[in-house]
């Protein structure tokens, strides 16, 4: 009989995973509510590095922007009485100043005399050109420094940096805010034993030091008392890294962590009516979209993507999945970025127009093909299963083949998965950067393979064009083309949630859904 | 020899008097009806919209629906055949493999049986869940390569097992006037000495059964088993997982019921069957 307690203690056990880690209901004083410069953030993952010019993912970029400066940022603005980026005005940061020369290809800038890094030592012209010397060596961020079009980059003296551009380039200062153009205490970084030391340590000039990064558990960061500019209002920000949503949202509800991120779509309702939790949810430049290998039959006939296309049950997904917390998504640049275009955009839920253009492709009958779903996101997941279920009503069978979320993004890069769905952010709010990593023949995020003549023509046109009327024109004949191709089902644009205690302040809405802690602050 | 005719009745008929057999036995005809019946239900088991989303358990609905709008009854009921199936398979797959390898280890004995237990004791070192992770990640997701790797799993036990009742039978006088009458080892070893090992292997191949549809819905609830949309019970669990916070309980508790009762029925009836079949036990009674 031990043996069968044993298997039932077992089955129990999976049966109510996910209960045990919220059983401790004791509220201790580190909660937003009971200390009034302290707050504690639960985040769904822990991030990979340290290193501005390594960082990818919101986690990593987070402490990124907390212990480092830029030379340059994003304007604010307001949106409804709630602050918001105004990401197409840069304004300054470490740079004071800078000018631009005549024909637009070198920038000089000036640097704050006042700025110090955390460790005392001044932010020198020195500082800057060895820092963009890291970027370009770097394997995440150096695809950046060449989308900049950066030629050289040479100390004036030691207020002054010059930057050569390779021709006139507009995504150049648009970059330059990135996380990744983080300016670093480069000397310190030497004196440690090089740019390895700076994946698990940080020599910046930010508003805050991380004091304590263990991506499996938690991060702490400490305000730099000896910051160069607008004190942070909070003393000390806590992260808490927990994988399971549900016990975010009850970590908030029961007020022991002040902020949250990544809140599934279900729990938006319940926390809306719970006391005490706000709920800021905006429209982002964050899309999911399912995409199609274009190298890869039936999916070589845009009719057959064109299909798959007209399947998807485009209501289900944004009202039964995403409970209204996503808005439609009509091409394939978001429709908040400037130059957005829907031109060529026709497709609805019809089954009939489906199977009609599977008839015309020579598929009457349906065809079958394997879809690999990426884990980590419930959404994903729910999609999939209606997707499904719509594509076999049409004759079509999908076959999802689940895998671990970094097995999917190495798959991905072979650029031979068949069918998935995947989410992007282009955090340079333009469609050229959009566009040039997702859909022209050459980009490197390219993994459905779709190569289109008339795309490239008009991105190549597009991106040393001056004029910004001309642009667009431009980068919406790129997408009226892609928008009929269909390479990709548009699936939704996600909103950016974050679910916070009621008397959090300052939150900014950015297109990278970066929270600036420095910006927040708490009254009870 | 009139005693082995009547031994097949005896045994039902002292199973059928242990109550908790009888118990594991009813459970386990219930879930293999279920999984038969599951077909005559109004609802599909994949189809969404069969009813409104996360509704709570009613007479239309006996276990609820889940968030796409499916009837969960209707669901449990068609994940029992494939958890019932993947059990089958799996411990199909342990049997024809464990019990040659054990048999052919303790008849021969020396390097060559030593070093097929060796390499038994090999895979029984692992954590079993983790292998059985390891070999589906390996033949890559999906219910084929859940029941293969939970197969391969239970190789050693049933190995072990058999090992052991062939080096303790091979000493007995049947065997010896075997070999004294000429009979070739093979014959020995298939006609005479496995046949008198089947006890222990049935009650450990029933008790096995409880265990393998566990690991293969462990394997479905992190991934690595039934795809999307087939109902696994492990699958149903996690999908169920993020609802519990929010009030939607019975996603997870039926799934979750399921595997205990199907698992108590095969325990139960595996110590059933060890009472009635091992002599000892019968004789002390």
């Amino acid at each position: 009989m031990k043996r069968t307690v044993l298997a039932l203690a077992a089955a129990a056990a999976l049966a109510v995973s996910g209960c045990a880690a919220n059983a401790n209901s004791s509220s201790n004083g580190s909660g937003a509510e009971d200390a009034g410069d302290t707050l504690v953030a639960a985040y769904s993952e822990g991030g990979k590095t340290l290193d501005p010019a390594e960082a990818n993912d919101v986690t990593s970029d987070t402490f990124v922007v907390a212990a480092y400066d830029q030379l340059v940022t994003y304007a604010r603005t307001e949106d409804g009485g709630k602050p918001k980026a105004k990401t197409d005005q840069i304004v300054p940061m470490l740079a004071e100043s800078w000018k631009a020369s005549a024909d637009n290809t070198s920038y000089t800038f000036k640097l704050r005399a006042d700025a110090k890094f955390q460790d005392g030592a001044p932010v020198t012209a020195d500082a800057v050109v060895k820092s963009f010397d890291h970027i370009k060596a770097s394997s995440s961020a150096s695809f950046l420094y060449k989308m900049a079009g950066i030629a050289k980059v040479t100390k004036v003296d030691e207020q002054n940096v010059k930057i050569d551009l390779t021709a006139p380039n507009h995504l150049f200062l648009q970059i330059l805010p990135m996380y990744s153009f983080s300016i670093i205490d480069m000397d310190k970084v030497a004196q440690n034993g090089g740019a390895k030391w700076l994946a698990t340590n940080t020599a910046g000039s930010g508003p805050y030091k991380i004091t304590k990064w263990d991506p499996s558990t938690e991060a702490a960061m400490a305000r730099n008392d000896s910051y160069w500019g607008d004190k942070p209002k909070l003393r000390q920000v806590n992260v808490k890294f927990i994988a399971e949503a549900s016990n975010r949202v009850q970590l908030l509800k029961k007020a022991e962590v002040g902020l949250a991120l990544e809140v599934p779509p279900k729990d938006v309702q319940s926390l809306k009516a719970a006391d005490g939790v706000t709920i800021d949810s905006r429209a982002g430049n964050k899309i999911l979209f399912f995409a199609m290998n274009n190298k890869i039959k039936p999916f070589d006939d845009p009719r057959v993507r064109q299909a798959v296309s007209y399947a998807i049950p485009y209501e289900k997904l944004l009202n039964d999945v995403m409970k209204g917390q996503a808005s439609p998504m009509k091409s394939s640049v978001a429709s908040s970025t400037p130059g957005f275009s829907d031109a060529g955009y026709t497709y609805t839920h019809d089954l009939d127009k489906a199977r009609a253009l599977l008839a015309q492709a020579g598929l009457p009958q349906g065809f079958s093909f394997d879809f690999t779903l990426g884990s980590g996101f419930d959404d994903w997941n729910d999609d999939a299963v209606l997707i499904q279920a719509e594509l076999a009503k049409i004759g079509v069978t999908m076959n999802i083949k689940k895998m671990a979320r970094p097995q999917f993004l190495e798959a991905l890069e072979t650029k031979k998965v068949q069918a998935y769905i995947t989410r992007w952010t282009s955090f340079v709010n333009d469609p050229g950067y959009h566009l040039g990593l997702l859909l022209t023949s050459q980009g490197s995020s390219n993994y459905a393979n779709f190569s289109d003549p008339v795309v490239d023509k008009a991105w190549e046109q597009a991106s040393t064009e001056p004029d910004v009327a001309k642009r667009n024109k431009l980068y919406g004949v790129a997408q009226q083309e892609i928008n009929t191709k269909a390479p990709w089902a548009y699936l939704y644009e996600y909103n950016i949630v974050v679910a916070h205690r009621a008397g959090l302040d300052g939150y900014t809405s950015y297109p990278d859904g970066i929270v600036r802690f420095f910006q927040l602050s708490v009254t009870k | 020899m009139p005693d082995l005719k009547s031994r097949p009745t005896t045994t039902l008929s002292l199973l059928l008097r242990n109550r908790l057999a009888v118990v594991g036995l009813v459970f386990i005809a219930l879930w293999t009806l279920g999984a038969l019946l599951s077909g005559l239900s109004p609802y599909g088991a994949t189809q969404p919209g069969a009813g409104a989303l996360l509704q709570g358990p009613s007479w239309a609905h006996p276990f609820g629906t889940d968030n796409f709008g499916r009837d969960l009854l209707t669901r449990v009921l068609a994940g029992g055949r494939i958890s019932l199936w993947t059990g089958l398979i799996a411990i199909a797959i342990s049997l024809l493999i464990g019990v040659p390898l054990g048999a052919f280890a303790g008849f021969v004995r020396g390097r060559a049986g030593g070093l097929v237990m060796r390499l038994m004791d090999m895979l029984l070192a692992f954590p079993s869940l983790v292998l059985a992770m390891a070999i589906a990640a390996a033949l890559g997701p999906g219910m084929v390569s859940a029941m293969v790797a939970v197969g391969i799993v239970g190789i050693p036990e049933f190995a072990r097992i058999v090992h052991g009742q062939v080096l303790s039978l091979r000493e007995r006088d049947f065997v010896e006037a075997g070999h004294a009458i000429g009979l070739p080892g093979r014959s020995i070893l298939i006609r005479h000495i496995v046949p008198n090992a089947l006890a222990p292997i049935l009650v450990r191949a029933t008790l096995g059964m409880g265990y393998a549809i566990l690991t293969a819905a462990s394997l479905s609830f992190i991934g690595l088993g039934a795809q999307p949309p087939d109902p696994e019970w492990g699958v149903l669990i996690s999908d169920g997982r993020g609802y519990i916070i929010s009030g939607e309980w019975w996603m997870t508790t039926f799934p979750g019921l399921a595997i205990a009762t199907s698992i108590l029925g095969f325990n139960l009836l595996g110590d059933g069957l060890r009472d009635v079949l091992d002599p000892r036990l019968r004789t002390s009674k």
